[in-house]
């Protein structure tokens, strides 16, 4: 070999060795890239700008109570113990449905409950916005959006059950819970959709009256046979039962009551399990019309379903 | 004196080029010269990202575009460099039917696998992912002349990166929104074949397979980052059973490749040994060692497909033999391993062929050290005369018709029976529990209400697994939104433990052996179906039907 061929030879061996070296080098390069950012990113889409948190002060809400009311006890409205009337009378309300009548002897029941807080207002996109951020929702994939002052709409039955979990436990753990909510959850409540009785007691009282403001039908307190929803607190109806707002048509409030005949036994809630799931919702919504929006109407919605006439509010409960 | 040898390199280069393809160019324009095809793919590439199918999701196309402008600015790079120095760069053209023959023996896979996967009516992930496929082998294709040309080397023009895209795809891609990993694992995979290299038999050649070295790397990274969900692996790895007689089918197309490139010894022994072990564990263990079958059709397409590159395995019959054998070995290894570490079991396949292409030499050398003839060449030589290869087919064909005989490749298996798992679990029989929870998470996965609220029931008990709240009720929730109440229930009461048996849709899931759903057949055989599958409850609705 001669001492030039040796020089061509040893240098080609140079340049294999650096280019190997540069080739080693980038590859090294790309696989910790890659990891670091799978690591990263990979197990956290789905969270990231799933939310729209609102910079601006809602007013009417507490942006530092996860947009819950303003008010002494954050919208919440307490409905003390005792009977009520359940169901519906044809001979009084002539738009009765057949699910409504109480049993074959009676038309209506009574019923007793005991203390419960329940929420004056449908739950707000805001105040769900902040549970979905917290808890990885995509807000995009279930198609909600709007103004954060309206209420929440498609979500699931576990939708909502899962809210109720999440606000119990912020209520609990902040120190500034309204003392009558935290002593209340304290002693065994939870915050959760309320039953069917406790519903419909929010909405008629304990005098059994047809519509929430009264037993004369008017379209002065209630959005219904209407084309869109409307913000919560719109329409303040101080004369309604326990001066809750919607419960008479904007959305169908989602309850913990699974959908079966009367006379109303929430100790048979877990019975049939073979049957498929079917929740009982209330109150009908900005679609309905009249007759769809009284107190003792009993829809009926699968678990799965998002609806954008489906909401709810919670109830603070201890059953 | 640097300068003085290079020049000199570069001119003796020159000068060793055949006569056609040499010298510097006198004119002093840019001249595109064989450049033309990188460029004319990597706008191929760019017309693809075009199409509705890469627009439809931006990331994906995001990724594609910065695919192209990669491989254009490197080709724009390599060939001003080239036109700077007179330097030439060229292809040879080699059609080698292990390239081809591989290729259109993984596409029919793809064809008939990916005809059955329809999660939903009318699309066809497979089909879908066509596109995609397309723009990797594009991408291969310029990405490997420009790393060769990078390198000063020829590039041989010819099918080779096609099988490796394919195999590639046969186990593992990204998803849409994660795409551009897909092209960087394409990326590495040629790099490995490029800069890990040994003299073997006086030849340079390549260690690693480049697609095993590829998915093996990037199995690792998906389980150290526990973002397996950004791919499609789970979803490949089990759905490859909804084609009907899979197994088959991959054992036909098998020995088209066992009959071309003599890969028998490989791939059978890998399945011989596999259908060993799984058979000595059931016996110690009274439980299958996998779910669906003695070995998972995955697994199966594995040792066909995967493994079986002749770059890349041993040489020798009895090499080749204890090749296959370590790779059922490795694989039944890793299935167990990846289990009790929590991490998908269908990396099993793809996490050992790196390992074992290591062993290579080792296993040639320790083979050739045998000095014993005889041994050495027991599979060799006098069989069928000296036609080995067909005399190991031959072998092969008797051994699977006998597991397919014995009910062990498409048929029902012991391990596709819920309440079988359900009582060896009870039982405390070895990773009966953990196979429990895997199934049903499976197919809790596939919708099957039942299997979800087990699952949750599971979590929330604490016995089998540990107890997690959160993940319990995300799995009523599931369940419950599919409509199943005792999971409403489970959801509604944080200590309900309510739990019904399947339901009508739960068993058209449950019962489907790893293969389609069972929404057209009848209730009635639905009931002996899941009596078949030690359903207590539907013999007794049998019963009382008659």
């Amino acid at each position: 070999m001669s001492h030039e061929d040796s020089i061509f030879s040893s240098n080609n061996k140079n340049q294999e060795v650096q280019g190997r070296t540069v080739g080693f080098t980038i590859m090294i390069m790309i696989i910790v890239v890659v990891a670091a950012w799978m690591g990263i990113q990979g197990n956290n889409s789905g969270i990231a700008g799933n939310s729209q948190l609102y910079a601006e002060d809602l007013k009417g809400f507490n942006r530092d109570a996860w947009y819950l009311s303003d008010d002494v006890l954050w919208g919440f409205v307490e409905v003390p113990s005792g009977e009520f009337i359940m169901g519906s009378n044809p001979a009084f309300d002539r738009s009765a449905y057949e699910n409504e009548r109480w049993s074959d002897l009676e038309r209506q029941g009574k019923v007793f409950l005991p203390t419960y807080y329940i929420s004056r207002f449908e739950t707000t996109i805001a105040q769900f916005s902040i549970f979905a951020h917290e808890s990885g929702l995509d807000l995009e994939q279930i198609g909600l959006g709007g103004a954060p002052r309206f209420p929440v709409y498609n979500i699931t039955w576990p939708d909502a059950l899962a809210y109720g979990r999440w606000l119990e436990s912020k209520l609990r753990n902040s120190p500034n819970t309204p003392s009558a909510i935290k002593s209340f959850l304290n002693e065994g409540g939870r915050v959760t959709i309320p039953s069917e009785a406790e519903w419909e007691k929010a909405a008629r009282g304990d005098d059994g009256r047809v519509f929430p403001w009264g037993s004369q039908p008017t379209s002065a307190f209630a959005n219904f046979n209407s084309d869109e929803v409307r913000a919560v607190g719109a329409e303040l109806c101080s004369i309604c039962a326990y001066g809750l707002s919607d419960m008479a048509g904007n959305l169908w409030e989602l309850t913990r009551s699974p959908l079966q005949d009367y006379p109303y036994n929430p100790s048979d809630d877990g019975e049939n399990l073979s049957e498929d799931a079917l929740w009982v919702m209330r109150g009908g919504s900005y679609t309905d019309s009249l007759n769809n929006v009284r107190t003792a109407v009993r829809g009926a919605v699968d678990p799965g379903v998002r609806n954008s006439t489906i909401g709810f509010r919670v109830v603070i409960t201890s059953r | 004196m640097a300068s003085k040898a290079k020049t000199r390199n570069i001119k003796e280069r020159s000068s060793a080029l055949p006569a056609a393809t040499t010298g510097v160019s006198p004119n002093p324009l840019v001249s595109l010269g064989n450049f033309k095809l990188p460029f004319a793919l990597t706008f191929g590439l760019g017309i693809l990202a075009l199409t509705p199918r890469i627009q439809s999701n931006e990331t994906l196309a995001w990724s594609f575009i910065a695919a192209v402008l990669f491989l254009g600015i490197w080709c724009g790079y390599l060939l001003m460099q080239s036109n700077r120095e007179g330097e030439k760069h060229t292809f040879d053209l080699s059609l080698r039917p292990q390239h081809y023959i591989q290729a259109l023996v993984q596409l029919s896979v793809y064809v008939y696998w990916g005809y059955y996967w329809e999660p939903s009516p009318g699309w066809r992930p497979v089909y879908d992912h066509t596109l995609l496929i397309l723009g990797q082998i594009i991408f291969a294709y310029v990405f490997s002349i420009l790393l060769s040309w990078s390198r000063h080397q020829n590039y041989t023009l010819g099918f080779g990166p096609i099988p490796i895209i394919f195999s590639v795809n046969l186990f593992l891609w990204f998803r849409d929104d994660w795409f551009y990993i897909q092209f960087l694992m394409i990326a590495l995979g040629f790099m490995g074949k490029e800069y890990f290299r040994w003299q073997r038999e006086g030849r340079s050649v390549h260690i690693f397979n480049p697609s095993a070295f590829a998915l093996g790397l990037f199995s690792l990274v998906l389980i150290l980052t526990n973002t397996t969900h950004l791919t499609w692996g789970q979803e490949i790895a089990s759905t490859l059973t909804l084609a009907p007689n899979i197994y088959v089918f991959l054992f036909l197309i098998g020995l088209v490749v066992m009959y071309f490139f003599a890969i028998t010894l490989v791939a059978g022994m890998a399945a011989i040994s596999l259908f060993g072990l799984s058979a000595l564990y059931s016996s110690f263990s009274g439980v299958p060692y996998f779910l669906d079958s003695e070995i998972p059709a995955a697994v199966f397409l594995g040792l066909h497909l995967l493994v079986t590159d002749p770059s890349t395995s041993p040489r020798t019959p009895l090499g080749k033999t204890f090749f296959g054998v370590l790779y059922g070995f490795g694989v039944f290894l890793f299935y167990n391993l990846l289990g009790v570490l929590g991490a998908p079991t269908f990396y099993d396949k793809l996490l050992c062929v790196p390992l074992l292409n290591l062993s290579v030499i080792a296993i040639d050398k320790a083979v050739r050290s045998i000095d014993f003839r005889n041994l050495l060449n027991v599979w060799k030589d006098n069989w069928l005369s000296g036609r080995a290869n067909l005399a190991h087919m031959f072998v092969w064909v008797i051994v699977f018709g006998s597991m397919s005989f014995l009910g062990k490749t498409d048929g029902k298996h012991t391990g596709d029976s819920l309440p079988f798992w359900q009582q060896a679990c009870d039982d405390s029989l070895p990773n009966a529990c953990e196979r429990l929870v895997q199934l049903e998470n499976t197919y809790c996965t596939d919708n099957a209400a039942w299997a979800c609220n087990e699952l949750g029931l599971l979590y929330r008990q604490g016995s089998v697994v540990p107890r997690d709240d959160a993940l319990a009720t995300s799995y009523f929730e599931q369940s419950c939104e599919l409509k199943f109440k005792a999971a409403c229930i489970n959801l509604l009461n944080s200590n309900s433990i309510a739990r019904d048996d399947p339901h009508e849709l739960d068993l058209r899931l449950l019962l489907r052996e790893g293969g389609l759903n069972l929404m057209d057949v009848p209730l009635g055989d639905l009931y002996v179906k899941a009596c078949g599958h030690n359903w207590d409850f539907a013999c007794q609705k049998i019963q009382v039907s008659l």
